[in-house]
């Protein structure tokens, strides 16, 4: 992605609040994008530890909460500044991955699966059935303070809001995008793909998963802290299947283990339920068959498919046959 | 008192042991033959058991007639599972991702299809043998007991199965080496077909027995099937016989915690216990297969 393209999308994401506030729906719009900016954060975490690091965990949901929960207890019980207690949620969500990380990621997959589907039922019950002053019961947190924005109209608070996320979105991508094309990605991505090679090329396989497992927590738990701030509460809810669902579609649907995926299936599943209101239950019924069939039958998703359709039409022309013919036995003879 | 706690936690013990151990079998049969994790697994459970509660409450048959009929079911469920999301990635090199996403995918659409066939309130299965004793003070179902004495009779059943049938022999020769196999004229995919179907059948007559221990309800799959999973590889993936021990090993163990530590402590002490076994002994207490520690 070129800097102009980047800077646009950015120029547009900053501006776009105060155009969709002067519509009628422009409001409901800044809150599905806001919706869109935290699972598209999620999203993009899970598929960073299960797409590129072929982690399968399913930790995902019950780190959120961690998240959240951390900061709805800071701010409601202790009464600490929304915008302090928040930054408390990273850090517990991480240091949660990083215990859960520590037995799990020595194993292989199907154990990780099974300790990660454990964690999340044990996060659960704690959160249902913990000591008062944490879990608030089994409604989850119901009364907690919203971001102090100070006294601003609805549109304008509205629009703050939006710019936190945006820039919580914004941050996290960035990271994804320096950790997928750093060393630390390619050796991720070599360890998914082969890994006798590189563990043999001196890859510290738990030490690399490790790593990731924890950014990966970092992010989901800001993204789970903000929420809270947001909805001004945090429901056991969030612990429902259907949430790890949804998620796992856009990872699914958008492209697993690409950069852009991820971001592309939070639009497509966000956008898609807006659409599809009315099926109401059977919205997760399609959800499921849709995810199992692209599984077994598209894996790679759509933005592979999409990249593809744009190289082979709109993409510039691969290199003269002559010259991909010289160049290869100059390589040839030069090299080794 | 001490007594009254003393059976309580030994019923309860030899009672989940048994339900562990038919959750398990199917799980493991299948990872054995097939290397599938299967995540469905508590999504066809309650398959056979929703189709139990249709045949009762609105065909008013009885139970002894649910029973085959949610097992039926299941079986069928299962083997039209592998057709259409196992078969088709079979020996590609995406077969673990797909198969796991494709199976949680299932698990969904099983929840929401059962939710919008029968309405969210929890269902009552009745019991196929009604009353119970009471012992010290405990009270002993007899379904309870049916519960018991199938799991053991399957274990047993399965066993011979395995080891004296042709189709049993079959399938762990695919189990142990899948192209030693298929060089030896054994259909490789039917064979998995088979493993599936009869993993199917275990889960639904599962969750026709157990059902009416608690109220059934679409999310009623999940819990079975975590314990199922942890019991599977307590015992070692890939082994009936680490099923069966495992089970009950976990089973007694979840039930002296929850008597003697509470409720709460029965899911945090199962879940240490698992991690000790994991970091001990990584391939479970019978496992087959290698298990890489990095």
């Amino acid at each position: 992605m070129s800097p102009g393209t980047v800077a646009g999308v950015l120029l547009l994401g900053l501006v776009l609040p105060w155009l969709l506030v002067r519509l009628d729906i422009g409001n409901f719009l800044v809150v599905l994008l806001i919706l869109f900016f935290m699972q598209a954060v999620v999203a993009q975490s899970w598929n960073l530890i299960m797409g590129y690091g072929g982690i399968y965990s399913f930790a995902q949901v019950a780190l959120f909460a961690i998240g959240g929960w951390t900061t709805g207890v800071l701010a409601h019980s202790l009464g600490w500044n929304p915008f302090a207690s928040i930054l408390f949620a990273p850090v517990v969500a991480t240091a949660a991955a990083l215990l859960v990380g520590l037995p799990t990621l020595r194993l292989r997959g199907t154990y990780v699966v099974l300790l990660t589907l454990a964690f999340h039922e044990l996060t659960r019950v704690f959160a249902i059935t913990g000591p008062r002053f944490i879990s608030g019961g089994g409604y989850g947190l119901t009364i907690v303070p919203g971001f102090p924005l100070g006294n601003v109209s609805n549109d304008q608070r509205l629009i703050f809001l939006y710019y936190i996320a945006m820039a919580i979105f914004a941050l996290a991508t960035f990271v994804i995008w320096r950790v997928i094309y750093s060393p630390l990605g390619v050796a991720v991505t070599a360890l998914r793909d082969s890994e006798t090679y590189a563990v043999s090329r001196g890859i510290n396989q738990f030490r690399v998963r490790l790593l990731l497992f924890g950014i990966s927590a970092f992010f989901t738990g800001l993204a789970g802290g903000y929420m809270t701030h947001y909805s001004t509460g945090i429901s056991t809810s969030v612990f429902d299947l259907s949430r790890l669902i949804d998620l796992l579609a856009m990872i699914v649907i958008g492209g697993w283990g690409t950069f852009v995926g991820p971001i592309l299936g939070a639009g497509i599943v966000i956008g898609l339920d807006q659409v599809l209101e009315g099926i109401g239950d059977y919205r997760a019924l399609a959800e499921g068959l849709i995810v199992a069939l692209i599984a077994v039958f598209a894996p790679q998703g759509l933005w592979p498919t999409l990249r593809r359709i744009y190289d082979q039409y709109l993409g510039p022309e691969p290199a003269e046959p002559q010259q991909a013919a010289e160049a290869e036995t100059e390589s040839s003879v030069g090299g080794e | 008192m001490h007594n009254t706690q003393l059976v309580q936690a030994v019923w309860g013990g030899i009672l989940f042991g048994s339900v562990y151990g038919l959750m398990a079998l199917g799980l493991t049969l299948v990872w054995g033959a097939v290397r599938l994790l299967n995540l469905a697994h508590g999504a066809i459970f309650i398959v056979g058991a929703y189709t139990a509660y249709w045949v009762v409450s609105t065909l008013h048959l009885p139970i002894l007639i649910a029973l085959p009929v949610g097992v039926l079911a299941a079986a069928i469920f299962a083997a039209i599972m592998h057709v259409l999301f196992i078969r088709p990635v079979i020996g590609k090199a995406g077969f673990d991702n797909a198969t796991l996403v494709a199976t949680v995918g299932l698990s969904i659409s099983v929840s929401a299809a059962v939710l919008i066939i029968f309405n969210p309130e929890y269902k009552v299965v009745p019991p196929v043998l009604g009353g119970s004793h009471t012992m010290v003070g405990v009270q002993i179902t007899n379904q309870g007991l049916l519960v018991i004495a199938t799991s053991l009779a399957l274990f047993g059943l399965v066993y011979v199965f395995l080891t004296y049938s042709r189709q049993g022999m079959a399938i762990r020769a695919v189990s142990q080496q899948r192209d030693a196999a298929s060089l030896m004229a054994i259909p490789v995919v039917r064979t998995y077909g088979v493993v599936i179907a009869i993993s199917g059948a275990l889960a639904g007559l599962a969750g026709v027995l157990l059902s009416p221990f608690f109220f059934l309800n679409p999310s009623s799959g999940f819990n079975p099937m975590i314990q199922a999973l942890i019991v599977t590889i307590f015992g070692g993936l890939g082994s009936v016989r680490g099923a069966l021990v495992a089970g009950f090993v976990l089973g007694i163990f979840e039930s002296f915690v929850e008597v003697y530590l509470g409720v709460a402590w029965a899911l945090p002490g199962v879940f240490l216990l698992i991690i000790l076994m994991l970091i001990l002994r990584p391939n479970g207490l019978f496992g087959i297969g290698d298990v890489r520690r990095l």
